[in-house]
């Protein structure tokens, strides 16, 4: 079964162009979307999630119509949201049966089985019976992960699930999609590089709407063979730096910048370092390139 | 930084539309009702009460404050809210700003803004009655004189009532805002506040609460109405309402209530961003050692099931889901509580009359709890918005959105939680009403009566404005919106009503189940109720169909894709669905339109007033045409109660009393109820002149002119068919079971100014002169017909009536012989003297009472299972007739029957030997403690026998003061009856309720005040006036005196007429003649002051003290000031040279502790201060002027005062 994505068009009542002919064919396994906040990850997402109606273009999941047949889809759908809240009086156990009954399990004893396999599977056992309203940022992320995996979705969608998590909670939560992603269409959207780095066989970056690059992220890594230099530069000179080369990302190390410029013709004046292009050089270079 | 913070919140404000959109409908709603005809705030207007004078205009200012709790709220409670709503508190609170500037910061800036949207008022009132004339169309007063503009008369209300009342309610919704940092919780604030001014209404059914009453209501209205409840029209049209009294103590209260709101929010408001809960948050267990490892867990393989039964199934668990969510929410359980405490209240004071309360039987309990259905309404009103918005607020949405579940699920799972949630509610209400029965000592539950009216008139109600609120909830996609288009869809439907639109079908929600009587059941009310209730929940379930069709799933709102989606939501059996219940919206719709308007006529008031108008128009010329009277009436009814027909058939023979020949006999045959003529014939022969069809009157030419003397026979069929249901006003006299109508439904002779319309205001709209309500005195047309109408004057009577076999049927008369035939009763009655024409026809389901007075036999016909007060009724009647018949005259018949009727009317009225007597009141009135309560059965009882002579054996000319005569002689005749049985404590309980119903009667006066000798069917003169004028008139010459004249009346005036030695009929002059032959030249003047003027007193005691005597005696000196005041027909009242005798009273306490009557005797009292020393045995406890009320005189209470030791000099 794979995920195929036309055509697909999105203006929103306020001008914004959030999808611009976007053409995607996402297979099972991880899928990554890579994005700056306000890129049209989420609008994507939603999309494909049944939640928003596009301008025109088609969804196609495997042979479902993905905009007309929206209960099928639903069915198979796991769905992480970007920013969720929950009922603050509920706790865990009821919500995630009750979301369970939603989701069309309605055997009680399967139910039951799932939720505590789901509860024990995000580490929710112990504070299972705790109302959500005193979970910390984390345990509602796991939550959500929890019942978006309810009833073994075909299709899981996944909007910045990582955002607030500390290290450890991020490890065992991209361990456990990984895991899923063996039979599965896993979609997760992130501005977070290493994610995508660590877990996905397949990526698209994505700004202002439009699809920049699609593909395996290590053929974007080796297109970039040679083509990334490095120089400490002092802070003043950033602005003649930005004009005269293609910066395609500055940081700070010991106060100090570090930028990463693109060229393809080898070292520029002789004064950079070449560095062997990461991921993230991808990505900044893709979206410089096309700004 | 507190100016800053001001202005902040200003400049805020300034800029929402909100603000400017407020002002302006408030604006457009107070010019509108300034100048239009179909929109009238507090309603007090009209009349002699002119529109735009000061006391109107501060009614309706203080009426707005009310609609203003709404935007109070919404501008007040969010001032601090705001802040948490947009989660910027942390950026306020960080600033350096004090907690000081911060809270009266936002709090005098919001208020400033609501001050100034409050002025809309005025402006809207002044611009409204300054330009109102110029205006395209007409404003109700077009054709009056309004009084001179006077800007004061806008602003001082504004200041006193608005303003005050915007500080009260804006410190209790701002604190309620601040503190709880929750919208409902403000909402649920300003039901309690409401609730409060509920409360005070259910107190107020007994008058001695009044000052309590006007100091716990937080508007201010109540204080208002009650400050102002004896007003003249005089004064309400010159006086400003004025800040003193109970309503200054009211102010003072409540404002000191909201300076000690803030200053309580001032300390109790946290300025940290975290709140602290209240309550203590669990502590979790702690956590068990978790053995199984996150990393081995295997995620269970689950089957996922579609289709129907699993849509039902997570019907069920949202509906669970939600209505546990409604139902732990504190609001709502805050809602639930206000308002059976509000019923909790009204129980004790359960249907009171005259602070008499009734039996609580359930009917009535019912009708109490209905009290309830404002609470249902805002329970559904707001619920259904919360429902709707649940999700989204929580941020939970998409998740929810994106799960496999059918899209009717969802709204119809919310829908069911809050109709459950309110069937909880009706089980909680059911329960009450049984508290309130046993707490009463009633243990009759009558369980299913309970479940029947609940279940189905409150549940459909809950269900259709359920729907309905869902659907404008959904379709608004905003929570506020929603909320502020159902208070519209609630002002706009109350005002359909008044701008002529009243049909029904364009009433949403109509169909009334109508009050249950226990006599008829729900009567013929079920069916019209089933099938309107049908037609509305038809449309309700296909607006709420469409609700699960264009609702919003899913991340975006615009209409263009919900429009989309919808399209992709209208599967094959949705599609069916929205049909069917289109089909039957249509299909009962129709039913409904060819019971109300084919089968029927269908008529608005509007048409109804156009009809009367071209009646008189039409007719009013034939007025004073000479017809003949009738002198026998002879009839044969059939009365078919399940059908509810009835047919009568028989003759009247008519004679010609004039001097000249009768050639045209003009026939009215009933029009109200519209009745049918089979036939219509005389003996002599007669043909049709003219006819209109329209209103079934018939002019025929006699073949052979009835000469002087002579006599014709008419002989008729009229028939009485109820086909399906009406619109409105449905027929409550022809019923299953209680039928009672009287010969208003045969035919009658000649025109019947009782169809023209009476009231000016009315008159002046269709151009029509203004109207006398009655004959003058020395009209001869007037001296020469009687009270019951110019038709007849005594006739021998003569009925057969047939009804069904398990009912009695009762007429005027003797039962001659009672017979069955097939499934059909008969009884024949006949009246051996001539009559009144003015008879009753009962018939109905009755257990019977019999007793007997002398040769006379008392009957009670009585529903089953309404026996309390059957003894009092009987000992009423003997105690009566013992009276009547010694000091009037002997009673004219050998027989008295009461009989109960329901109570879809609460009135007693008295025929020839037979009193048709309401099941609302008497039948089912409790008298808790018979030193405490009055007595009413009996009193009523006392009236309507008393009616036996006064109307009966006298009935009076049918001119100005006529009531005098019947009404107030009956009420005279009664409270003698009573004073021989009840105590003088009980006497002047009643009594005082007289007074007060009468000061508040006069004070609504439309047209003009009549003295009472010239009274014009104004009830609170020729009853409550009366009562008090005729108890005042035996106290100062005597019983025996005021007993004697009436009986010297009998004797001149027994069955008077034109066939009379007399000529004529009675009026209240020609009594008064007795009177004043039994009054001394000394008392004249209280004949002047009570009967022929409209005269006033102010007594009041100022200071009294005692000291002791040697004689162990005790001196009393009694300090008191008096002032008489004559009024005019406005109410103007000017103060008048007085030296009249007025009783002075000393008060001791008795043995238990209350007060007790030890001296009264009447003294000279000149005008202004004087002194006067009583020498008493015992301690003085109190002491004053006229202390037992018997003068009129609107500040009763201040007539005594607490007797204190004199110092010792």
């Amino acid at each position: 079964m794979k995920l195929s994505v036309s055509g697909l068009n999105k203006t929103y009542s306020n001008g914004v162009h959030a999808l611009k002919d976007v053409n995607l064919t996402i297979n099972q396994g991880m899928f990554g979307l890579l994005g700056p906040n306000g890129a049209g990850k989420s609008s994507l997402m939603r999309t494909i999630a049944t939640l928003q109606e596009p301008d025109s273009g088609e969804i196609f999941l495997g042979d479902i119509n993905v905009l007309t047949q929206k209960d099928e889809v639903r069915q198979t759908l796991g769905y992480l949201p970007q920013e969720f809240g929950v009922y603050p009086k509920v706790d865990a156990v009821t919500l995630l049966n009750h979301l369970a009954v939603l989701k069309g399990i309605t055997n009680k004893g399967e139910r039951k089985e799932v939720v505590e396999a789901l509860l024990h599977k995000t580490n929710l056992w112990d504070a299972r019976k705790k109302n959500l309203g005193g979970y910390s940022g984390g345990m509602k992320q796991r939550f959500g992960i929890a019942q978006a995996l309810l009833a073994n979705p075909k299709l899981i969608i996944v909007d910045e699930p990582t955002a607030g998590l500390d290290p450890a909670e991020r490890n065992r939560f991209l361990n456990l999609l990984s895991e899923l992603g063996e039979n599965t269409i896993v979609i997760l959207s992130t501005h977070i590089v290493e994610d995508v780095k660590e877990l996905c066989s397949d990526m698209a970056i994505i700004n202002r709407g439009q699809v920049l690059y699609k593909g395996n992220p290590f053929d974007a890594i080796n297109e970039l063979e040679g083509k990334v230099w490095s120089k400490r530069i002092a802070k003043a000179e950033l602005a003649d730096y930005k004009n005269n080369f293609k910066v395609i990302s500055e940081k700070l190390i010991g106060g100090t910048p570090l930028i990463h410029i693109l060229s393809e013709e080898g070292n520029p004046d002789g004064t950079f370092e070449g560095v062997a292009g990461d991921l993230e050089d991808v990505y900044f270079s893709r979206i410089i390139t096309a700004a | 930084m507190l100016r800053e913070i001001l202005r902040f919140e200003f400049d805020y404000r300034k800029k929402r539309p909100a603000t400017y959109i407020y002002f302006g409908i408030l604006f457009l709603f107070c010019f509108g009702a300034a100048t239009s005809k179909y929109i009238s705030i507090g309603g007090v207007a009209g009349g002699q009460i002119k529109e735009n004078s000061p006391f109107n205009l501060a009614f309706m200012t203080v009426i707005m404050t009310f609609v203003f709790t709404f935007i109070c709220s919404a501008i007040m409670g969010v001032a601090v809210l705001r802040d948490f709503d947009h989660k910027t508190e942390s950026m306020m609170f960080t600033t350096s700003m004090s907690k000081f500037d911060y809270l009266f910061g936002r709090f005098l800036g919001s208020f400033l803004v609501m001050v100034l949207i409050y002025s809309s008022i005025w402006l809207g009132f002044m611009t409204g009655y300054s330009i109102g004339k110029f205006l395209p169309w007409d404003p109700s007063w077009k054709e009056k004189e309004m009084l001179a503009f006077n800007a004061w008369s806008y602003l001082q209300p504004y200041f006193v009532f608005g303003v005050t009342n915007l500080f009260i309610q804006g410190a209790i919704f701002f604190a309620s805002g601040a503190l709880s940092r929750k919208t409902i919780v403000i909402y649920t604030q300003g039901i309690i506040l409401l609730v409060l001014y509920q409360v005070t209404s259910d107190i107020l059914s007994d008058i001695e609460n009044k000052t309590f009453a006007a100091l716990i209501d937080p508007f201010a209205l109540r204080a208002f109405e009650i400050h102002t409840e004896y007003w003249t029209p005089a004064q309400k049209n010159t006086q400003i309402v004025p800040l003193t009294g109970l309503l200054l103590y009211n102010r003072l209260i409540w404002c000191g209530f909201a300076v000690f709101i803030l200053a309580a929010t001032y300390f109790a408001f946290n300025f940290n961003v975290v709140q602290k809960s209240f309550f203590k948050s669990k502590k979790t267990k702690k956590s068990e050692n978790n053995l199984i490892k996150p990393e081995t867990v295997k995620i269970p393989l689950v089957h996922q099931h579609s289709g129907f039964t699993t849509s039902i199934q997570q019907l069920i668990q949202q509906t669970k889901f939600y209505l546990k969510l409604i139902s732990r929410e504190i609001p709502y359980l805050a809602i639930v509580f206000v308002g059976i405490f509000n019923l909790v209240v009204s129980g004790f004071y359960f249907d009171q009359m005259y602070g008499t309360s009734s039996y609580p039987v359930t009917a009535n309990v019912i009708e109490l709890l209905s009290e309830f259905d404002l609470f249902f309404l805002i329970i559904i009103v707001f619920y259904s918005g919360e429902l709707v918005w649940k999700e989204r607020s929580v941020n939970f949405n998409l998740i929810v959105d994106a799960t496999p579940v059918a899209d009717w699920v969802n709204l119809t799972a919310k829908f069911l939680g809050l109709l459950l949630s309110n069937i909880i509610l009706i089980f909680i209400l059911i329960f009450c009403g049984v508290c309130i029965q046993a707490a009463l000592g009633y243990f009759n539950f009558e369980l299913p009566l309970y479940f029947k009216s609940l279940f189905s008139s409150t549940l459909a109600f809950i269900l259709l404005y359920s729907l309905l609120s869902f659907f404008v909830q959904v379709v608004s996609n905003s929570k506020f919106v929603g909320f502020a288009l159902m208070f519209v869809f609630f002002i706009t439907t109350f005002f359909l009503g008044a701008a002529g639109i009243q049909h029904p079908m364009l009433i949403f929600g109509s169909g009334r189940l109508g009050s249950y009587s226990d006599m008829n059941d729900f009567g013929h009310f079920l069916t019209s109720f089933s099938w309107t209730k049908l037609y509305w929940t038809g449309l309700s379930v296909l607006l709420f169909a469409l609700a699960i069709v264009f609702g919003v799933r899913g991340s975006e709102a615009i209409l263009k894709s919900r429009i989309k989606v919808g399209k992709l939501r209208l599967t094959r059996p949705m599609l069916a669905f929205v049909l069917t219940s289109l089909l039957v919206f249509i299909m009962s719709g129709c039913y409904i339109f060819y019971n109300t308007n084919k089968l029927n006529e269908y008529t608005s008031q509007e048409d109804r007033e156009k009809l009367q108008v071209e009646y008189e128009k039409t007719f009013k010329k034939y007025e004073k045409t000479d017809q003949p009277r009738i002198i026998e009436a002879n009839l044969k009814v059939e009365i078919y109660p399940e059908k509810r027909d009835f047919t009568a058939e028989g003759f009247y023979w008519m004679k010609n009393k004039t001097k000249k020949v009768i050639s045209e006999v003009h026939i009215q045959n009933d029009v109200l109820h519209k009745m049918k003529l089979e036939y219509l014939t005389f003996s002599t022969g007669a043909k049709v002149k003219q006819k209109w069809d329209k209103f079934d009157y018939t002019i025929y030419q006699l073949n052979k002119p009835l000469q002087p003397g002579d006599s014709v026979k008419l002989s008729f069929k009229t028939v009485f068919e109820t086909k399906g249901f009406v619109a409105s006003g449905s027929n409550t006299n022809v019923v299953y079971n209680g039928t009672f109508f009287n010969n208003g439904y045969f035919p009658s002779l000649g025109y019947s100014s009782d169809f023209e319309i009476g009231d000016d205001d009315e008159r002046r709209k269709y151009k029509l002169p203004e109207k006398e309500r009655m004959l003058e005195q020395n009209d001869p047309r007037g001296l020469a017909m009687n009270l019951f109408g110019d038709d007849a004057d005594y006739i021998r009577f003569e009925m057969q009536i047939g009804t069904s076999k398990d009912q009695i049927a009762i007429a005027p008369g003797y039962l001659q012989k009672s017979w069955e035939a097939g499934d059909r009763k008969y009884f024949h009655y006949k009246m051996d003297v001539p009559m009144v024409n003015f008879y009753s026809i009962v018939s109905a389901r009755y257990e019977v009472k019999r007793d007997k007075w002398k040769d006379v036999d008392l009957e009670i016909y009585y529903h089953k299972g309404h026996p309390y007060n059957l003894e009092t009724m009987m000992t009423s009647m003997k105690r009566s007739f013992d009276y009547f018949s010694k000091n009037f005259s002997p009673y004219q018949y050998r027989q008295m029957r009461i009989m109960e009727f329901p109570k879809y009317s609460d009135f007693a009225q008295s025929f020839a030997n037979t009193v048709p007597f309401s099941e609302g009141i008497g039948f089912i009135q409790k008298i808790k403690d018979p030193e405490e309560d009055l007595d009413m059965p009996f009193y009523v009882t006392a009236h309507e026998l008393g009616h036996q002579w006064w109307g009966h054996q006298v009935p009076e000319a049918g001119v100005k003061g006529n009531a005098m005569l019947s009404e107030t002689q009956a009420q005279y005749s009664a409270l003698m009856v009573m004073k021989n049985n009840q105590s003088p404590e009980l006497m002047q309980k009643f009594l005082k309720y007289e007074l007060d119903r009468y000061l508040r009667g006069r004070s609504a006066e439309r047209k003009k005040e009549q003295p009472l000798v010239e009274v014009e069917a104004q009830g609170y003169i020729h009853y409550q006036k009366g009562a008090l004028v005729m108890y005042a008139l035996q106290d100062y010459i005597g019983e025996d005196k005021v007993n004697l004249a009436l009986r010297n009346f009998l004797a001149e005036w027994q069955y008077p007429g034109p066939d009379h030695p007399k000529g004529r009929y009675p009026t209240s002059r020609d009594l008064l003649g007795f009177f004043k032959a039994q009054t001394p030249d000394s008392l004249q003047y209280v004949i002047e002051d009570m009967f022929e003027t409209i005269t006033l007193y102010e007594n009041k005691a100022e200071k009294v003290s005692y000291k002791k005597l040697k004689d162990g005696k005790y001196e009393v000196t009694l300090s008191v000031n008096s002032e008489k005041f004559r009024a005019d027909k406005e109410g103007n009242e000017k103060s008048i040279a007085s030296n009249d005798w007025i009783d002075l009273g000393v008060y001791t306490l008795d043995k238990k502790g209350e007060q007790k009557l030890i001296y009264l005797k009447k003294y000279k009292v000149k005008k202004g201060k004087s002194e006067f020393k009583i020498i008493v045995k015992e301690l003085p406890s109190k002491a004053g002027i006229d202390p037992i009320n018997k003068l009129i005189d609107r500040h009763s209470d201040d007539n005594t005062k607490t007797a204190e030791a004199a110092e010792v000099s």
